[in-house]
């Protein structure tokens, strides 16, 4: 049994496998959930406005710190590490690869952060202080286009998916990655008055233009880039080259399409701020 | 914070560890890959740039089985103009045939038709059983059409193998009824034999990837062309020097 989706060199089965590892994270996460923030608040009856911490919520959008945010976000990473999308995506197609880092450093991280409240965690002196560098927002992007091209090097990726452990590393480091990407544009602890909703709208699309590099080296190679899926037994006969294309597709399309939603929410939270501004000082 | 900055460091010291075996790992296989197949790899011919096991030279195999038209293909004879790919495989095989095929197919679309068309790539079946000629046909036709695919009865297949120094097939138990839907796997040489100029022989292990396909075949299809001579400008040849 592995504990950790890893390339096998086996011809693919939908026999379901057990990967205990997959579990024992997602648990760990839910219980670091409960442990710091508990899952007892409430969806407001009516979060138009504001919730009980106070973070402004969107009209029919549940307010930050709603505890099914963070469960849809562990659900996503549940399902990107656990069988079957993390055994295709270790050891057989590139394309389901880049569906698990989509899902693992751009869709899971942002919706477990919202089911932070607001005003959480209380950053003390420490380890704090390493985690309040990592999420500047310059360092905080600089960091996570590295690990996207780091995390994208044939040699890498090729040396690192051969074994559980190497694997569980890559893993690993998309969702730190992700975290650390996300953690200025929604967590408003530590303070950063300067990184308003103009930088943050900046911030991102900056995101959306930098892994462009890799999107074209993936989408217009010539050859398959990874042994690991170019000589892996094959899956309903898509050829290593039509996998590899469609990997940098998603990659860009998936990376646009969750970069793109959270500018236009942005885009529309400074709206809201803006033109409440006038009539909350008039009624003041 | 001290405690944490160790256990960073020692994640980290594990993780080169597994780097550095890994990597290990991979160069025992590329000397395993080295000296795989029966044909011992040719020392004279070492550098000679190929990216396949260079072997010791020696005549194609000349051997006769039936296509997949059921008309019979001498190996020999119908590919002397050409360079030839041979391989031994089975049309169910989960991963190192279609593996193979696919990257074969893959880089030959992509070579310039003049190099192509001087390209012949055979399949011959270690499973005659179930390797059907409609199924062959099917089967190699979804990676090029050009594919000739051969079938007999597995003791002359094997004996063709065994003149190339190459394990015989295996077909292997068939398991429990619920797995794999009754079926069962063979056991064949897994590398891809290239037939060249002259007596030039080559071996590709499985492993081998389309960028040493792409390297390779032109290399070799540029050398098949210096060196042969098709039959009737031999013979046109031997008479102009008053040897025919």
């Amino acid at each position: 049994m592995q504990w950790w989706c890893a390339a096998r060199g086996s011809a693919w089965t939908w026999s379901w496998q057990a990967y205990p590892g997959v579990w024992l994270l997602v648990l760990a996460i839910a219980l670091a959930y409960w442990r710091f923030f508990g899952f007892g608040r409430r969806l407001p009856a009516r979060h138009a406005d504001t919730n009980a911490d106070g973070a402004a919520g969107s009209r029919g959008v549940p307010p930050r710190g709603w505890p099914g945010w963070f469960v849809t976000g562990l659900l996503c990473l549940w399902i990107a590490l656990d069988w079957p999308v993390g055994a295709l995506g270790a050891g057989y197609l590139a394309s389901v690869h880049m569906l698990q880092f989509v899902l693992i450093a751009l869709v899971a991280p942002p919706l477990i952060l919202l089911g932070v409240p607001a005003g959480r965690p209380a950053l003390r002196a420490g380890p704090w202080n390493l985690l309040e560098l990592a999420t500047h927002p310059l360092i905080a992007l600089v960091l996570f286009n590295l690990v996207i091209i780091f995390t994208h090097l044939p040699s890498v990726v090729d040396s690192l998916m051969a074994s559980q452990l190497g694997s569980f590393l890559i893993d690993m480091v998309w969702l730190a990655g992700g975290v650390v990407f996300w953690w200025p544009i929604i967590l408003d602890r530590p303070a950063r008055p300067g990184f308003g909703f103009p930088m943050k709208i900046g911030y991102l699309i900056l995101a959306t233009i930098v892994n462009t590099g890799t999107f074209l080296y993936l989408t217009f190679s010539e050859l398959p880039v990874y042994s690991t899926y170019e000589l892996a037994p094959p899956v309903y006969g898509i050829s290593a080259r039509d996998d590899q294309t469609l990997a940098g597709l998603l990659m860009k399309v998936g990376t646009a399409a969750v970069l793109w939603t959270a500018i236009g929410v942005l885009f529309y939270l400074w709206y809201r701020e803006e033109s409440e501004e006038p009539s909350s000082t008039s009624h003041a | 914070m001290i405690g944490a900055v160790r256990a960073i460091a020692r994640s980290l010291s594990m993780a080169t560890a597994t780097l550095v075996t890994l990597v290990a790992c991979d160069a025992g296989s590329e000397a395993a890959r080295a000296t795989e197949g029966g044909i011992p790899p040719s020392s004279t011919d070492a550098a000679a740039g190929y990216r396949g096991v260079v072997l010791e030279p020696g005549p194609r195999p000349d051997f006769t089985l039936s296509d997949v038209d059921g008309k019979a293909f001498g190996f020999r004879e119908e590919t002397e103009s050409q360079l030839a790919l041979l391989f031994f495989g089975y049309t169910n095989c989960p991963d190192i045939c279609p593996v193979h095929m696919a990257g074969i197919a893959s880089v030959l679309r992509d070579l310039p038709w003049e190099v192509r068309d001087r390209i012949r790539v055979v399949f011959v079946s270690t499973d005659p059983g179930r390797d059907t000629p409609e199924r062959m046909r099917e089967w190699l036709s979804g990676f090029d059409p050009r594919f000739i695919g051969l079938r007999g009865d597995l003791e002359a297949v094997n004996r063709i193998q065994a003149k190339l120094a190459l394990p015989p097939a295996i077909r292997g138990a068939v398991p429990p009824d619920g797995e794999d839907g009754g079926g069962y796997e063979v056991g064949h040489a897994a590398q891809v034999l290239v037939f060249g100029a002259g007596d030039r022989r080559l071996a590709y292990p499985f492993g081998t990837r389309q960028a040493d396909w792409r390297h390779d075949l032109p290399l070799l299809v540029s050398e098949f062309q210096a060196s042969y001579a098709p039959p009737d400008t031999a013979r046109a040849s031997n008479a102009r020097s008053g040897l025919d």
